[in-house]
C-alpha cells in the first residue's frame, strides 16, 4: 500500500511543518532523518492520522486518511511511539493483544483468532516465550520488540516506527533493523521510520528523506542523493563520507 | 472464565429486574403478603392529618408507643401515658436531663433509634408498636418508615411555635385517649402564658428590650423566632433576619451585625450542662469585640434555657415566666422562680420539686446575679 | 492464568452471593435459619408460612426490610467497583475513585438543598442524582476544549468538587441544626430508607451501567493506553471516553443519590481485584463488580448490627479495607502495577 501526502501544512506558535508532495513506495523501507527540531515525529504522527487534522492530506492507497474512520485507518495503518510508559503492568501477551483493537468491536472481547494474530505476532519478533512476563519484566530492547509486535498484530500494509532504535545497545539495534527490514522485505510492508543513527539509516532503507526546519530538503535513494554536500546543508557542519567494504558511512 | 463472567452478569441483572418487577406488584405497603393489618378501616379507627398532611389511620387504642420524635416523647409523659412507650431514642435517654427527672423507667427502655434518621428498623418492628411518633422534618424517612414496618407514622412538631405545642399535645392527647388530661394542660398552659401576656400587654414598645438570643454554642447564631422572648415583652433583634418562607429556623450573623443591633439584653442557650457550654455569660461579658454593647456595659447578659430537641412545655412555661420578669420585673411583684417552676412541672408531671432539680443539674441558681 | 489465580476468580465470584444468602439471617430480630427460608417460598407456597408465631411480621422482615437492603447493598457496591475500575483505566491512573468528576460533591450538595429546604416535601434522591450529573457536565463542558486531554478533566473535576463543597458549606449555614444532623447522617451513607420504589428507578440505572462497563471490559485495556496509542490502534478516542464517563457517572449517581456517600469501594476493591488475578481488565472489571457487591454487604452487615441502633455504612467500608489492603499489600511479591 502506499501512501502519498499532498499540501500538507501543520503548523503550531511559529513552527510550520509544510510538505507540498511526497509519495513513499510500497514494500520498502523508507527513513526520515534530519537534526533535532527538524519535526520529524511531528511529520510521523501527521502521516498516521495520529495528530488531530493538520491542512492538507494524507493518501494512503488513493483514500484520503482523515475520511477513514479510526478502525479502517488502523487495520491499514499501524503506528509504533518511541516509548510506552503505563499505570499499569499488562502482560505482554494482552499487551500485544491490543494490537486487534481495530477488529474487536467495542462490546466484545478478542476471539481466539485475535489470541492466535497476536501470539504469531509476538512469534514473529522472537519473543514468544515471554507471553507471560509483564511488560516492566522485560528490557528496553525487548520492548521495544513488543511494540512492534503490538503493531504487527494489527496486520496492517504500513507500519510507522518512531524513532525504535534509541537508547539500544549495538547489538539489539542491529537486530531490530533486521526486523524492520525483513517486514519491508519479506511481509511486503511499506515501512516508515525516523532514525537519529545515519549509518543505520543509509545501510538499511531504500529511501531516504532529509527533513530540516520542517521542510524536505531530499527524498530518494542512498545511493542516488547522498553527498556530502547535502549532509552539511542539512546538518549545518562538515561531514565526510566514508567507503568501506562496500558500504558508506558518515563521519563527523 | 467466559462462562463465570457471563453468570456473573446474567446475576447482576436479574437481581436488577427483581426489584423493579417487586416494586410494580406492591402497593403502598411495600409487603405485597401482609394482610393490612394497620391500615384497613375494618375496626374501630381514629383519622388523623400530621404535620406533613398525611391523613393517618389508627387503631383506636393505642398500647405501645415508639417515639423517636423528643418533643412528643416529653409529651406523652406529661399526659400520664409513659408507660405506653417502649422504647426510647438515644438523644432523650443520654442528652436531655429533663426526661431522668420526669420519667426515671425511661433508663430501662431499650434504645432503637439514634436521632430518627438512624432507627433499627428490625428492633421497631419486633416491638410491635401500635403507632410511631416522628419529625415532620424528611418526609422520605416518615413514608419509608410506614412502609417498611407496617405501623402507623405521625410526623409532628412545634417547629418552635407555642399556638403549634399546644395543637399537638391536643393530638396526641385524643390519640392516646387522654384528651381530659391533654385539655387540662393546654388550659393550663394558655392561663400562665396568658397571664404573663396580660401582664406585658400594656408596656410600650420602646419599653420593650431588645434581645439578642446566642443558641447552639456559637455566639453569633441566633433562632429567628422565639415565642417566649415575644410573648415575654422583649423583642428578638433577629426576627427580621431571614425571610421566614425559607423555613429557616435559625441565621448565623456577623459579629459587626450584633454590634449593631446594639440589643438590651443577651441571652446565651443555657440548656447544655455547665462543662458542655461552648459559649458561656462569661466569655460574653469579656468578650472585647462586645464591649460598645448595651447589654454588656449594662451587665444584662444571662443564660435562658432555649431550644433542647424542640421544647418541653413545662420548661418553656418556666421560662416565659423567667424572661418575663427578667425583662419588666416591676411586673411580677414577689416572683419566686423555683417556686414557680416547681407549681408548672407538679402540673405537667406530678413530681416534686422538679424543676429545683433541673436547675441544680444546670446550676441555674447562677442565673440570676447581675 | 495460573492455578491460584483461578481459584480466587471463582471464590470472588462466589463470594457476594453467598455473603447475601448468610446476610439474609442477619439482624436484629432473629429469625432461625430455616424459617427465613420458608418465608422466601411463601409467596409461591403460602402453607409454609402458616406455622410461625409471626407470619406477618416475618414476610415484612424479610421482604420488606431485609431483601430490599441487601439487593440495594450489592448493587450499589457492584456499581462503585466497576465505576472506580473503569475511571481508573480511563485515566490512567490507580489513584482515581468513582467521585473524581465531582458526582459525590455534587449530590451532596443536591441532598443539602433538597434537605434543608424541601425535606418536608421530597426525598433528597432527586436533587442529589439531577447535580451528581450537572456536576459531571460541568466538568465536560469546561474541559470540551482541549480535544479532553485527561490532566484536564482530572483537574477540571477536581476544581468542581471544590466548587460544589463550598456550595454545601454555604447551605450549612442556613440549616437548622436539625437538617444539619439529617443532612450528616446522608453523607455518611445509610441504606435504611430506600424502599422497593426507590429501588426501581436506581437499580435499573445502575444495572445498565454496570452491563455496559462489563460488556466495555476489553475496550477499557486499550483506553488505558495513553491517547496516541490509543488512537493509534484505532480508537475512536471521543466517543469511546464519554461512553465510559456518562456510564460511570449515572451509575455513581444513582447509587450516589440513594446509599448516600459511601467511600473507598471504588478505590480499594479494583485494587485488591488487581492484586488478586492481575491487571486485565477482563477480569478486573467483572471482578470487582462481584468483589464490591460482598464487601458492601458485608459492611453494611456490621453496621447495622454492631449496635442496637445503626452505624453509617461509610465508615465500615473503610475499617474493613484498609487493613485488608495493607496486608496485602505486604504479602503481594507480583508487581501488579
Amino acid at each position: 500500500m502506499s501512501i502519498r501526502v499532498q499540501d500538507l501544512v501543520y503548523r503550531y506558535q511559529d513552527f510550520e511543518l509544510r510538505v507540498p508532495a511526497l509519495e513513499f513506495p510500497s514494500a520498502a523501507l523508507t527513513t526520515i532523518v534530519g537534526p533535532n527540531g527538524a519535526w520529524k515525529t511531528t511529520f510521523l504522527k501527521c502521516l498516521s492520522g495520529i495528530l488531530p487534522s493538520p491542512r492538507g492530506s494524507v493518501f494512503v492507497d488513493g483514500q484520503d486518511l482523515a475520511t477513514l474512520p479510526e478502525a479502517a485507518r488502523a487495520r491499514r495503518l499501524a503506528y509504533v511511539p518511541q516509548e510506552h510508559s503505563s499505570a499499569f503492568n499488562y502482560a505482554i501477551i494482552d499487551f500485544v493483544l491490543m494490537g486487534r483493537t481495530a477488529y474487536v468491536p467495542l462490546f466484545s472481547t478478542p476471539s481466539d483468532d485475535d489470541t492466535a494474530a497476536a501470539l504469531e505476532a509476538l512469534d514473529y519478533v522472537g519473543l514468544a516465550r515471554y507471553a507471560g512476563r509483564a511488560y516492566s519484566q522485560l528490557s528496553s530492547g525487548e520492548r521495544r520488540l513488543v511494540l512492534i509486535a503490538r503493531a504487527l498484530a494489527q496486520n496492517s500494509d504500513i507500519l510507522v516506527l518512531d524513532e525504535p532504535t534509541t537508547f539500544l545497545d549495538p547489538k539489539h539495534e542491529t537486530g531490530l533493523m533486521e526486523l524492520v527490514r525483513k517486514l519491508a522485505v519479506e511481509k511486503k510492508k511499506t515501512v516508515l521510520m525516523t532514525l537519529h543513527n545515519l549509518d543505520m539509516a543509509v545501510k538499511y532503507s531504500d529511501v531516504l528523506v532529509f527533513l530540516k526546519e520542517g521542510r524536505v530538503v531530499s527524498a530518494g535513494r542512498p545511493d542516488e542523493t547522498l553527498s556530502e554536500e547535502l549532509l552539511e546543508r542539512v546538518y549545518d557542519i562538515p561531514m565526510c563520507i566514508l567507503e568501506h567494504a562496500g558500504r558508506k558511512f558518515i563521519v563527523k | 472464565m467466559h462462562g463465570l463472567q457471563k453468570i456473573t452478569i446474567v446475576l447482576v441483572l436479574a437481581s436488577a429486574t427483581t426489584g423493579s418487577v417487586s416494586s410494580a406488584s406492591t402497593g403502598s405497603t411495600g409487603s405485597p403478603w401482609a394482610s393490612g393489618r394497620d391500615l384497613t378501616p375494618a375496626q374501630a379507627r381514629l383519622t388523623v392529618r400530621d404535620d406533613l398532611g398525611r391523613t393517618v389511620s389508627l387503631p383506636a387504642r393505642i398500647g405501645r408507643i415508639v417515639s423517636i420524635q423528643p418533643e412528643i416523647t416529653r409529651m406523652i409523659v406529661s399526659l400520664g401515658a409513659g408507660d405506653r412507650l417502649i422504647d426510647i431514642d438515644y438523644a432523650i435517654r443520654s442528652e436531655d436531663h429533663l426526661f431522668g427527672l420526669i420519667f426515671p423507667p425511661g433508663a430501662r427502655l431499650p434504645v432503637v433509634s439514634m436521632s430518627e434518621n438512624n432507627v433499627n428498623l428490625e428492633e421497631v418492628f419486633r416491638l410491635k408498636p401500635d403507632v410511631i411518633f416522628a419529625s415532620p422534618f424528611e418526609r422520605q424517612i416518615v413514608e419509608s418508615l410506614e412502609r417498611k414496618t407496617s405501623v402507623p407514622v405521625l410526623a409532628l412538631a412545634s417547629m418552635g411555635r407555642f399556638a403549634r405545642q399546644a395543637e399537638i399535645l391536643t393530638i396526641v392527647g385524643r390519640v392516646l385517649g387522654r384528651e381530659a388530661r391533654a385539655a387540662e394542660l393546654t388550659t393550663y398552659f394558655d392561663a400562665e402564658i396568658g397571664r404573663v401576656r396580660e401582664a406585658v400587654r400594656d408596656v410600650p414598645a420602646d419599653a420593650r428590650p431588645r434581645v439578642f438570643l446566642s443558641f447552639w454554642g456559637v455566639l453569633t447564631k441566633t433562632p429567628i423566632a422565639y415565642d417566649p422572648v415575644a410573648t415575654a415583652g422583649g423583642i428578638n433583634v433577629a426576627e427580621k433576619a431571614m425571610p421566614d418562607v425559607l423555613g429557616a429556623v435559625n441565621t448565623l450573623v456577623s459579629i459587626e451585625r450584633l454590634i449593631r443591633w446594639n440589643p438590651d439584653i443577651i441571652l446565651v442557650h443555657g440548656n447544655y450542662l455547665p462543662r458542655d457550654r461552648k459559649v458561656t455569660v462569661e466569655a460574653v461579658r469579656t468578650d472585647p469585640r462586645l464591649a460598645s454593647v448595651k447589654a454588656v456595659k449594662s451587665g444584662k447578659v444571662r443564660y435562658t434555657f432555649g431550644f433542647w430537641n424542640w421544647w418541653d412545655m413545662a420548661e418553656v412555661t418556666v421560662e416565659t415566666l423567667y424572661l418575663a420578669n427578667l425583662f419588666h420585673p416591676g411586673k411580677f411583684p414577689g416572683f419566686d422562680l423555683d417556686r414557680e417552676g416547681n407549681a408548672i412541672f407538679k402540673k405537667f408531671y406530678g413530681i416534686d420539686d422538679g424543676f429545683s432539680a433541673l436547675c441544680r443539674i444546670l446550676r441555674c441558681g447562677e442565673w440570676s446575679h447581675d | 492464568m495460573t492455578r491460584k489465580q483461578r481459584v480466587l476468580c471463582g471464590l470472588i465470584v462466589v463470594f457476594p452471593f453467598a455473603a447475601f444468602v448468610v446476610s439474609l439471617f442477619i439482624g436484629s430480630w432473629h429469625i432461625p435459619a430455616k424459617d427465613i427460608v420458608k418465608t422466601l417460598l411463601s409467596p409461591v407456597f403460602p402453607s409454609l408460612a402458616s406455622g410461625f408465631p409471626d407470619p406477618e411480621g416475618y414476610i415484612n422482615i424479610v421482604f420488606s426490610v431485609r431483601l430490599p437492603r441487601l439487593i440495594l447493598a450489592m448493587t450499589v457496591g457492584a456499581s462503585l467497583s466497576v465505576s472506580g475500575a473503569a475511571l481508573q483505566a480511563l485515566f490512567k491512573n490507580p489513584l482515581v475513585n468513582e467521585f473524581i468528576l465531582g458526582i459525590s460533591s455534587g449530590a451532596a450538595f443536591g441532598a443539602s438543598l433538597s434537605l434543608v429546604f424541601l425535606g418536608a416535601a421530597f426525598p433528597p434522591q432527586v436533587a442529589a442524582f439531577a447535580f451528581a450529573v450537572v456536576a459531571v457536565l460541568l466538568v465536560l463542558s469546561i474541559s470540551r476544549k482541549s480535544d479532553s486531554p485527561i490532566i484536564s478533566l482530572l483537574l477540571t473535576g477536581v476544581i468542581t468538587s471544590a466548587f460544589f463543597s463550598a456550595l454545601l458549606s454555604l447551605v450549612e449555614y442556613f440549616a437548622s441544626p436539625y437538617a444539619l444532623q439529617a443532612l450528616f447522617n446522608w453523607l455518611m451513607g445509610n441504606m435504611t430508607w430506600p424502599g422497593w420504589n426507590e429501588l426501581a428507578l436506581a437499580l435499573p440505572l445502575m444495572g445498565i451501567g454496570i452491563a455496559v462497563l462489563i460488556s466495555m471490559r476489553w475496550r477499557l485495556n486499550v483506553l488505558s493506553m495513553s491517547d496516541e496509542e490509543a488512537r493509534a490502534l484505532g480508537v475512536n478516542l471521543r466517543r469511546d471516553k464519554l461512553l465510559v464517563i456518562v456510564m460511570a457517572t449515572l451509575m455513581t449517581a444513582a447509587a450516589t443519590s440513594v446509599a448516600g456517600i459511601i467511600g473507598w469501594v471504588g478505590l480499594l476493591v479494583p485494587h485488591l481485584v488487581r492484586m488478586m488475578v492481575g491487571v486485565d481488565n477482563r477480569r478486573v472489571i467483572p471482578l470487582s463488580a462481584a468483589l464490591g457487591a460482598g464487601y458492601l454487604v458485608l459492611a453494611d452487615d456490621l453496621a447495622r448490627s454492631l449496635a442496637s441502633f445503626e452505624l453509617p455504612v461509610g465508615i465500615f467500608t473503610s475499617l474493613i479495607g484498609i487493613p485488608f489492603f495493607i496486608v496485602l499489600l505486604r504479602k503481594s511479591k507480583k508487581v501488579w502495577l
